[in-house]
Parts: structure tokens; sequence; C-alpha cells
């Protein structure tokens, strides 16, 4: 429960409603029990002895207690509302601004799918957990204390009977709870793998569909369904059976509490018809709390499970924070040279301890308005390299200049106005193009965004578009195809008017030709800006002024195309084996270069 | 000639076609009949039995319970005949556990299987749907479909039908043994039930919409939330981390607004409820107190009716939950039938034969195709594959490449022309015959969450583990197979991930190897792979396409180059079809895109001429 107390510590509003519905929930029990303790004189004076004034003024008194207990319950589960509702608030925002602090480190070490669960299903488990702990926390132990002291006082004779009956509910609710709750565990756990298959096998239907393995499939699946059904069979009989199980034993109860209090009665020891019967009602007051008690206690462990887990999300620190004095670059003003000095990289595990290196002793630079390309196989490291300019990520050692600057001493938002970046996994957001356009600047004014757009090659199709700038755009920008939202992506990107744009393999989708003239285009747009392009097709470096050639974190040859042609083994492996050994032939290298 | 596309229903979304049943039965009948209908019927029948048996054994506790104190009462009461009444009641309260018991245990047992019949159902007609299902639904939306609608289903099967059934089973028994005893009381006993039917309705009518609106805000805010975690780099590197905070924080303050109203409104039926049972027993017990004195009845009889009031109370308390359990559920229920309604649009012919290969030569005639109605992708493509021979398809995104293989491999059927393959008419053919025979890789290598071997042996019921270590080493993957930490035993995680792109790419041609195909389809993968791998690959797919006929999407031409004949794509017509030599010395559109790659640094130095492409 130690996660669960650090979550009320976070949450910090509606404190006088918690207050306020503890005293509720407190009012409701006593005009309970004082309800029950009234039934005895009304069977004694009214029933036993005929005194009909006397019975309608008790039965007046009930009602008003009924009256009591109702409105303060509802009192008390109003505030219970409003406090776990707000609980749910605060730490989805909380969360929330908490993630928006991240890194990328950080998302590497915990998933985008692990956030969303923990903002969503873990905050609404401690949201129920809450709810439930404030309704029946104090109200169940109270009404046993209670009870039982009444009891004590008012039947000593039955107070043995009372103790048995709790006895027995609380065995009962200990015999078929548990097991009910890990049965459901494991019904969540087939559940979950049930619904992985049939995501894969929706994944991968054309894969079904060429091998013609629909049947295997549908065995498969038919055989996780029915393991699913065995593990919630148990689950199921349980929690039917529960409602019945209270009600069985409950009119047992009286049933006992009727026979020996009878006997009490007619043996003349004093006990009164009304008391039997008052006693009847004090343990219908006391079932009912144990029974939700037993159902809701898994609820309150999981809250608590899932308390932890925010706690894990909220702890985490964001691996890159500005400094506390920062140098400040005019972003319009800056020139784009870029020098990489000794700088070596290597992700960090979750452990804390550093992965092998990715990047090995870079020195390079790139001088203003040149266009240049980092190629490489996948692993080479060249995505790494061109995170640490934006300082996406931080170089381990060796040290990065933007125009002489450190990008450690620079504050992350004047880092990235000036350096823009288009990434190979275009994603747009809900809204209109225009919003999404200008999403790294809101303030730009149209023709920008259209410039931007012509050169690349977005203008076209957003033309076509019924609504034009206005046209919608679906989550993620599911509505544009690939080859758009790489396109689009640019254009975002190209907007905000950076200084250095990195294209980090933002052309993949494209063909050839597309990809030409938005490679032609964009340089013209950047006004004498630095371009860097990261790619794995040759074609698309080709006509740089300079290309990189990485292999396993190191730059094994630099040079432009013909320079690479000529001296590179590795480059001319590429280059023949994307582009065919065809466009090499009568190719004489001596006269190149 | 062919079996053309029922278009206007395979255009229709799942949607639009929800509250259509099949069988023109409703979906409260068809729900209901999965769990207690067909084979389970006698054991429904059996179940409702036990019961009405146990009801009728727990009402009659509250009468013994009375009866008791009568005896305590009054003065000529003695020990032995309250033993009776106790006994008896003791009989009456065991039995009510045991045949409650038999018959939740009955009713779970339908409950779970009638569930099991209901997903395999869903996933058996999901298997039989053709491929254009596919593309219009999503596979994220589908699977939340399918399991959030499923569960609420289960929901109702699991903890909505038996419930509901006790709960009106027992006001209905009660109410009769309430009248026989004592119309009266009866009526006094039942002045708080329209109030509590009110209250239940306005709650009802509150909270309901309160709770949908809430569904929605918290599904836009978990989409929100989705997309700007997911696109966090987008978010870091435009500094709009800001934004996303405060647009957050709207959304969910929203979802606290709309939660407070939906759980504040249905929170309140509990004290109600409970303040109306307890105004109930005042009722029965003051009316029934001025009986007494009156001598119209006795104390037992009043104490009896306080009990059958609180067994009546707490089922009508539950009957708002259970009633609108049922309703969710019979709109999840809708469209589920919705899904297992659907009929594939791509069916074998009533008399469908087995395609019967000599060869592998094949032929379109003025081949059409559309998606969607009025858009053409392909239009009268005519041309001819000879048995045995090699094909390259090329052209800009967009062009109709993925297309022809979708109507070659007969995932969609053509809206004109014929495709005949050994002279046998494509849309006469069984589909299992033909993709039996026709072998594919896809561009995206996707793999089973299994191990190697099995993911091998997918290709082809009956593959033995021999069949595929012999494809795995022509395909060049039993080297890193083999050093994998269980070799073929290793378990690929999700889509194979913990394989590189080459390495899976390799597997999935060793897969198609192991089908054993007579005519394969190739789609180039973009690969990010090293030089090395890409030799592998190249040389594994070679290997694949041997002497058989062959057709593939090259997104690099050096692929392709080697083909028999290229055949070039431009908006879905085919503008040339030739072999590469004579392809580059007609200088047109091959030679265009094939120019277009070097961007002027091509070794002949001559630049590409002006060609018009259909990019999209």
């Amino acid at each position: 429960m130690k996660s669960f107390r650090r979550i009320f510590g976070i949450v910090t509003m509606h404190r006088a409603r918690l207050v306020v519905s503890q005293v509720a929930v407190f009012i409701s029990a006593l005009a309970s029990i004082g309800f029950a303790t009234l039934v005895a004189p009304m069977v004694n004076t009214g029933m036993v002895e005929g005194d009909a004034k006397a019975a309608l003024g008790f039965g007046f008194w009930m009602l008003v207690l009924a009256l009591i207990a109702g409105v303060s319950m509802a009192i008390a589960a109003a505030q219970a509302v409003f406090f776990s509702q707000g609980t749910a608030y605060m730490v989805r925002k909380r969360l929330y601004d908490k993630i928006q602090t991240y890194s990328f480190e950080n998302y590497d070490l915990l998933p985008s799918s692990q956030l969303m669960v923990r903002l969503n299903a873990d905050v609404l488990n401690v949201q129920n957990a809450m709810l439930y702990a404030i309704l029946l926390g104090l109200y169940a132990p109270f009404m046993l204390v209670a009870t039982f002291i009444m009891s004590a006082i008012r039947t000593p004779g039955l107070l043995w009977v009372l103790v048995v009956v709790i006895l027995v509910v609380v065995v009962l609710l200990a015999i078929v709870i548990p097991p009910m709750a890990r049965a459901y565990k494991r019904r969540q756990h087939r559940l979950d793998a049930l619904n992985g298959s049939l995501t894969e096998n929706l994944t991968g239907m054309a894969v079904v569909k060429a091998f013609v393995r629909e049947r295997y499939e549908i065995e498969k699946f038919d055989a996780g369904s029915d393991s699913m059904r065995q593990e919630s069979f148990p689950a199921t009989w349980r929690v039917a059976f529960l409602s019945p199980l209270m009600t069985g034993v409950g009119q047992l109860a009286i049933i006992l509490a009727t026979g020996v209090g009878g006997v009490q009665v007619l043996s003349g020891s004093g006990m009164t018809i009304g008391e039997v019967t008052a006693f009847s009602t004090y343990m219908g007051l006391v079932i009912l709390p144990l029974a939700l008690i037993g159902i809701l206690m898994p609820y309150v462990l999981r809250g608590d499970v899932s308390a932890e887990r925010i706690l894990e999300a909220y702890d985490a620190e964001p691996t890159i924070v500005d400094k506390d004095s920062v140098t400040v670059l005019d972003s319009t003003k800056v020139e784009g040279r870029i020098v990489f000095d000794d700088v070596s990289f290597a992700f960090r595990r979750k452990d804390g301890e550093l992965d092998p290196p990715v990047l090995r002793h870079i020195n390079l630079t790139i001088e203003p308005g040149q266009k240049v390309g980092f190629l490489g196989a996948t692993g080479s490291g060249k995505s790494a390299l061109v995170n640490l300019i934006p300082r996406f990520y931080e170089a381990t050692e060796g040290q990065i200049t933007i125009d002489g600057v450190d990008v450690v001493d620079l504050s992350q938002d004047n880092l990235r106005e000036i350096v823009g970046v288009a990434l190979q996994e275009a994603l747009l957001f809900l809204g209109d193009l225009r919003f999404n356009l200008k999403f790294g600047d809101v303030e730009a004014e149209d023709d920008v965004m259209i410039d931007a757009a012509k050169a690349s090659d977005s203008f076209g199709f957003v033309s076509n578009l019924p609504e034009k700038w206005e046209a919608p755009v679906a989550r993620r920008g599911y509505n544009f195809s690939g080859g758009q939202r790489q396109r689009l992506s640019i254009t975002r990107a190209l907007t905000a008017r950076p200084r250095v744009i990195i294209l980090d393999d933002s052309t993949s989708a494209l063909d050839a030709s597309t990809e030409g003239r938005v490679q032609e285009a964009i340089p013209q747009f950047m006004d004498a800006g630095t371009v860097i392009y990261v790619a794995q097709r040759i074609s698309a470096v080709i006509d740089l002024d300079h290309i990189y050639l990485l292999k396993d974190g190191e730059i094994i040859a630099e040079g432009n195309h013909e320079h690479l042609l000529a001296t590179s083994p590795l480059y001319q492996e590429i280059y023949e084996s994307q582009l065919g050994s065809a466009a090499t032939e009568g190719l004489d290298l001596e006269v190149m270069s | 000639m062919t079996s053309s596309v029922d278009s206007s229903a395979a255009d229709q979304s799942l949607e639009a076609r929800g509250g259509r049943s099949e069988h023109g039965r409703s979906t409260v009948v068809r729900l209901l009949g999965y769990m207690m209908g067909g084979e389970q019927r006698p054991q429904a029948i059996l179940a409702i039995i036990a019961r009405i048996v146990a009801i009728i054994a727990l009402t009659t506790i509250p009468w013994i319970t009375g009866r008791a104190l009568d005896v305590i009462g009054s003065p000529s009461g003695t020990n032995d005949r309250l033993a009776g009444w106790i006994i008896r009641g003791t009989i009456a309260g065991v039995t009510y556990l045991v045949f409650s018991f038999v018959s939740d245990w009955m009713f779970s047992r339908m409950a779970t299987k009638a569930l099991y019949k209901l997903q395999t159902r869903v996933f058996s007609n999901i298997q039989r749907l053709s491929m254009g299902f596919f593309y219009k639904n999503p596979v994220g939306e589908l699977t939340s479909r399918v399991t959030n609608d499923s569960e609420v289903v289960a929901l109702f099967y699991e903890q909505g039908v038996g419930p509901l059934i006790r709960a009106s089973l027992q006001v209905l028994i009660i109410l009769i043994v309430m009248l026989l005893i004592n119309v009266p009381l009866t009526v006094v006993a039942l002045i708080v039930v329209p109030f509590m039917l009110g209250s239940m309705y306005v709650v009802n009518r509150i909270a309901s919409p309160a709770f949908a609106k809430l569904q929605e805000s918290v599904g836009t805010t978990s989409g929100f939330q989705g997309e700007t975690i997911e696109g966090h780099r987008v978010i870091i590197s435009k500094n709009r981390r800001e934004w996303a905070g405060q647009q957050h924080e709207q959304l969910a303050a929203d979802v606290y607004e709309v939660g407070s109203r939906a759980f504040l409104a249905s929170l309140m039926q509990f004290p109600l409820t409970q303040t109306l049972i307890l105004f109930q027993s005042v009722f029965v017990l003051t009316v029934g107190t001025i009986m007494v004195i009156n001598e119209q009845t006795t104390l037992g009889v009043v104490m009896a009716f306080t009990g059958f009031a609180s067994l009546m109370a707490s089922p009508l308390g539950q009957m708002s939950n259970l009633v609108s359990n049922a309703l969710n559920a019979f709109a999840g229920g809708k469209r589920v039938f919705a899904i297992i309604d659907e009929e594939p649009t791509v069916e074998d012919a009533p008399d469908a034969v087995e395609y019967e290969f000599k060869g592998g030569r094949i032929e379109c005639i003025d081949v059409d195709f559309s998606y969607a109605p009025g858009s053409k992708v392909l239009r009268g493509n005519t041309f001819v594959v000879e048995a045995g021979d090699s094909v390259g398809i090329c052209g800009p995104t967009g062009a109709g490449k993925s297309t022809l293989i979708n109507i070659l491999t007969r995932y969609y059927d053509i809206d004109g022309g014929t495709i005949l393959i050994d002279g046998q008419d494509l849309a006469t053919l069984t589909q299992r015959s033909l993709r039996q025979q026709i072998g594919v890789v896809l561009q995206e290598a996707f793999l089973f969450t299994d191990t190697v071997m099995n993911n091998l042996k997918y290709a082809r019921a009956g593959a033995t583990d021999e069949d595929a270590i012999a494809a795995a080493k022509k395909a060049n993957a039993h080297d890193f197979i083999m050093e994998l930490p269980d070799g073929y035993d290793t378990v690929l995680a999700e889509r194979g991930a913990n394989l590189s792109q080459g390495q899976r790419q390799m597997i999935t041609i060793a897969r198609a190897m192991v089908a054993e195909p007579k005519i394969m389809i190739l789609d180039e993968a973009t690969s990010n792979v090293d030089t090395r791998t890409e030799k592998l690959i190249q040389d594994g797919m070679r290997k694949l396409m041997d002497d058989k006929t062959s057709f593939s999407i090259a997104h690099r031409l050096a692929t392709i180059r080697d083909s028999d004949d290229i055949m070039v794509l431009n908006g879905g017509e085919i503008v040339e079809y030739a072999p590469h030599t004579e392809l580059m010395e007609a200088r047109g559109f091959y030679y265009a895109l094939y120019m277009s790659q070097f961007k002027g640094k091509a070794p002949g130095g001559a630049e590409a001429t002006d060609v018009d492409f259909v990019s999209t």
C-alpha cells in the first residue's frame, strides 16, 4: 500500500472532500445502527404490548433515521466520486506533464505502449481503488465494531452467534475470492494472448492467404479460445455464486439467531422477541459490508500495483536538461557550421550501464550551406550521428558545435529552432493540414508554408484536395499515404525555417524521380542553410557536395560521388549492388575523379 | 466470363452493415441462442428448473422464520415446536444454497461455452474474408472492435444472463407468495417499488448518456496521448511540449468533469435504493403492527413480510445494472454479428475446378481493375508471359505494381477482361488450388511469433523438418539460424523482432521454398541491409525463381535488369514490355526511370529525357 499512499501525496486537491466523505460515512453508519436498534421497541411495545401510538412514533423515527442514513451515504458517495475522479485527473495530468519532459532515451527505456497503459488502465485502477477505499475503508470496520458493541450491550446472549456468523462469512470469502481473483488474472492472460494472436493473424493475413493456411489458423485460435474458456469457468461460477452464497448464509444466520434467541425467550431469561428480530437486523448490517470488502479487496490491491507502475514512470528523470545559464544564438543569423570533435556515443541500458558504442571518434566539419549525406546500412550509426546535432541524445565523449557554440550550452528550444528535422516515421497529428505544417512555427506566414510545400513536392497533391490547407488530418496522419506523409513531414520541418535541416531517411517512400525533385528544391528554399541527408539508397546522396560513408560507427570514407567511387571499395560495392553492375561497366576509374 | 465483384456490398463499410442480421433474427435472440440454444437447451432448462427450486426454498425461509417467531411469542410455545421450524428453515436454506450452486455452475458453463462459440465463429469467418476487407478495416481498428465488443458480450454471458434470470424469478415468485399470504401487507410492501423503478429510470436516463460521453471523452484523450507519445520525436524536435501539456490538461479536465457527472449519477442509485428498502421495512413493520394490534394478522406474518420485502428489494436493486449490461451487450453483439455475417467478396464459383499446372503460361486480356468503383487502378492491360519466363515489374509509386499481384493471386476479382493461367480462366478455379501453386514473397517480411522451424513449415501443411532445413540451406538462411540461441527451435519475438531485417527476409524466402510453388511472385523489399546480406538475399531469390514463371516487383531497377522481360507500369497501364537492353535502347519511359536514379551521375553521362510520371 506504499505506492497507493504516495499517490495520496501527489493528489493535493479535494482534501476537504476526503474529510467530509468520512464524516458522512460515519453518520450513515450510526443512523443505520440506530435504525436497527429501533426494531426491538417497535416489535415489543407495538406488536407484543399493543401500543399503536408508540408504534407509529417508532415508525416515524425509523423513517427519519433511514433518511439520514441515505442522505449521508449519498453525500459520501458524491465526495468519493469527486475525490476519485480528481485523483485520476491529477495523476493523468502530472504524469503526462512528466512524460513531456522526457528525452529520447527515456522513451527508449519506457516504450509508448507501456506509457499508454500507465496513463489509462493504471489510472483507472487507481481511481476505482480510491473510490472503494473511501466508501468502505472505514465504513465496514466501523460497522463491525459498532454492531458488536450494540449486540454485546443489548443481546449479550446472542453475541456468540454474531461471532460465528462473521467467522463463517470471512472464511467463505477467503475460500471463494482468492481463487476467483487468480482465475481472473489467468483469464486475462489468456484473453491478452488471444487478442495478440488475433492481431498477429490480421497483420499477417496476406501470408495466411498466400500459403492457404486459414484452417490451421482457425485450429490455433480454437485452442486459444478453448484455453481461455477453461480459465474463465472457475472465475465465472465463483462470481455468479457469490451473491446467492451471501444471501443463503444471511438467511441461515437469521434462522440460527431465531432458534437460539427463541430458546432464550421461551426459557424466560428476559430476552424479548423484539430483541431477537433487532439482532437479525444487526447481522444484516454486518454481512453486506463484509461481503463488499471481500469482493472489492482485489480491486484495491490491483490499484496499489497500478500506483507503483505509475510512480515508476513519474519518477523517471529526463536525461537531457538545459544548463542553468545558457548561451543564446539568434536563430535567424546562424550560419550553420557544424563541427564534430572526436565524438563517441553509446546507448544507455535500463540499468544505467552503457552499451557498446555505436559511434567512435567521429571528426567532421560541415560548412554553412553545404549539402552533405550520411550513407550506411542499418546499424552503421548514421541516424545516431545526426541525432546528436539537435541534442536528441547526448554525446558520450567529445564535443559538437554549431557556429562554434557547444550544443550543450544552448537551450534545447533555441537549438531546435536552429536545427530542423524531418524523420522517416512521418507522423502527423489530428487536426488540419495548416495546423500540422505550422506545427514547428505557429506564427509562420502562409507564404512560407506554401513555398515549403512547393520545395517538398507536397504542393501539388495538397492543391488537388477539395479542402486544400484545411484538409482534415486523421490521428497519426493515416488518411495520407506513406509518401505523402513523408513529404508533408518535410514541409513541416521547412516551414519553421531552420538554418540546418536534417532529413533522416525521410524520402525513403518516394520514387527516385520525386526524390530528385525534392532534393533539388530544398537547398533553394534553405537559402544558404546547411542540408544534411541520411540515407540507405545511394541514389539519394549521389549528387551531394560531400558524402560520409559509415560502417560500424565509424566514417570509413568521405568525399563526393566521383571521389568515393574511385577510392572506396565499400562504396563501389554498394553502388553496384544498388544500381547494378552495368552501372560501372565501361567505367574508366582512372579517367574519373 | 469474370465473376464480377459485388461492388456495392464490397464498398459498404462494416458499420453500415451492422444493423442487418443475416438470418433475420434479432441480435437478442441470436446472442441467447449461442448460450441456450441447440445442444445447450436441455442444460439451460435444467439450470432454470434448479433456479426455480432454489428460489422457492429461499422464499419459504422468511415464512418459516415468521412461524418460529409466532411460536416464540405465543404462551403455548415450546422448544420442540420451535426446533421443528428451525430444522425446516435450515433445510430450506441448505436447499437454496445447493440448487443455487447447481444452477450457477450450469449457467457459467453455458456462458463460457457461448463465448467460445462466438469467438471462434468470428475468427473463422474472418479467415474466409477476402483481402479487400482487411485493407478497408485497418488491423488496429478491427482488433479493438472485435476484442472490445466480445468482452462486452462476455460480461453479459458470464455475469448478465444468469443473474437477470435469477433476479426476475426471485421478484416474481416472492410476489406470488406474498399475495397468497396477505394481500393488504403485499400492497404496503409494494408501495416503494414504483419509486424504486422510477429512480432507476431517472438515474439511468442521466447516467447512460453521461457514460457514453465519458467513453467518447476518454477515447479522445487516449487518442491524443497515443499520438503525442508515439510522436514524441516530432513534439520534441518541434519544441511543442508545452502545447502538448496544455492540450492534454484540457482533455483530462473534460474527462474529470464528464466522469464525475456519470459516476455521480450512477452511484446515487445505491443510497436511493438502500433508503427505499429501509422505508419499505418501516412501512411493513408499522402497518403490520397496527394489523397485529387489530388482530388481523400475526407477528410472524409481519416479520415474514419484512423478510420477503428485503429478498425482493435486492434483485430489484440489481436490475438497472443488469439491464444496462444487457443493452451494452446487444449493441456489441450487433457489431460482432456484422463480422460473422460479412461475406467474402471473392468467392469460388459454384462449379469451380482445381487448377491444373501445365508449365505456368499466363495471359491477361484487356484486364481492368478498381478498388473503389469509378477510379480504375489497372486499365485495359493485355500481355502474355510464357511458361518459365521471369518478368520484372517497375514503375513509379502508385502505378499499380502491387495491384497486379493482388489480382494474379486472386486476392481481388477483376472488373473486366480475362486472366488465363495455363489456358484456364482464373475466375473458374478454386482459390485454394491456385494459391497452393503460386508462391509469394512479400515486401514486409512477416513472421509469426513461433519457432523458426514452425515458421518455415507454415508454408505447407505436412512439411517435414527436413524440408524446412533443406529450404533454409538453399535460401542461405541455415548458417545464421544455427547461430541463434536455440537454432531452429528459437522462438521469434513479436513479428520477428529479434532478427535483422535481412535475416527475416531470408527466412521468408526459405519459407516460400518449403511451399514448393510452381509460379513465383516476389515483392522486393526496400531493404536496408549491408551489401553482403543483400547478395545472399538476391542469390536466394534467384534460386527460388529458378525455371519457374516469376514476377518480381522492383523498387531498385538493378534487381530486375536480368529478367527475361521488364514490364513498365505507369498510371495503371503497361507502357513498355521488353527486355532491359531493348528498353534502354528505346530511350523511353524505362530509360528515364533508370537514369533518374543517377541524378545526372550516370556512367554514360546521358540525362534523362522528360517523361510524364504519374505519381501520387
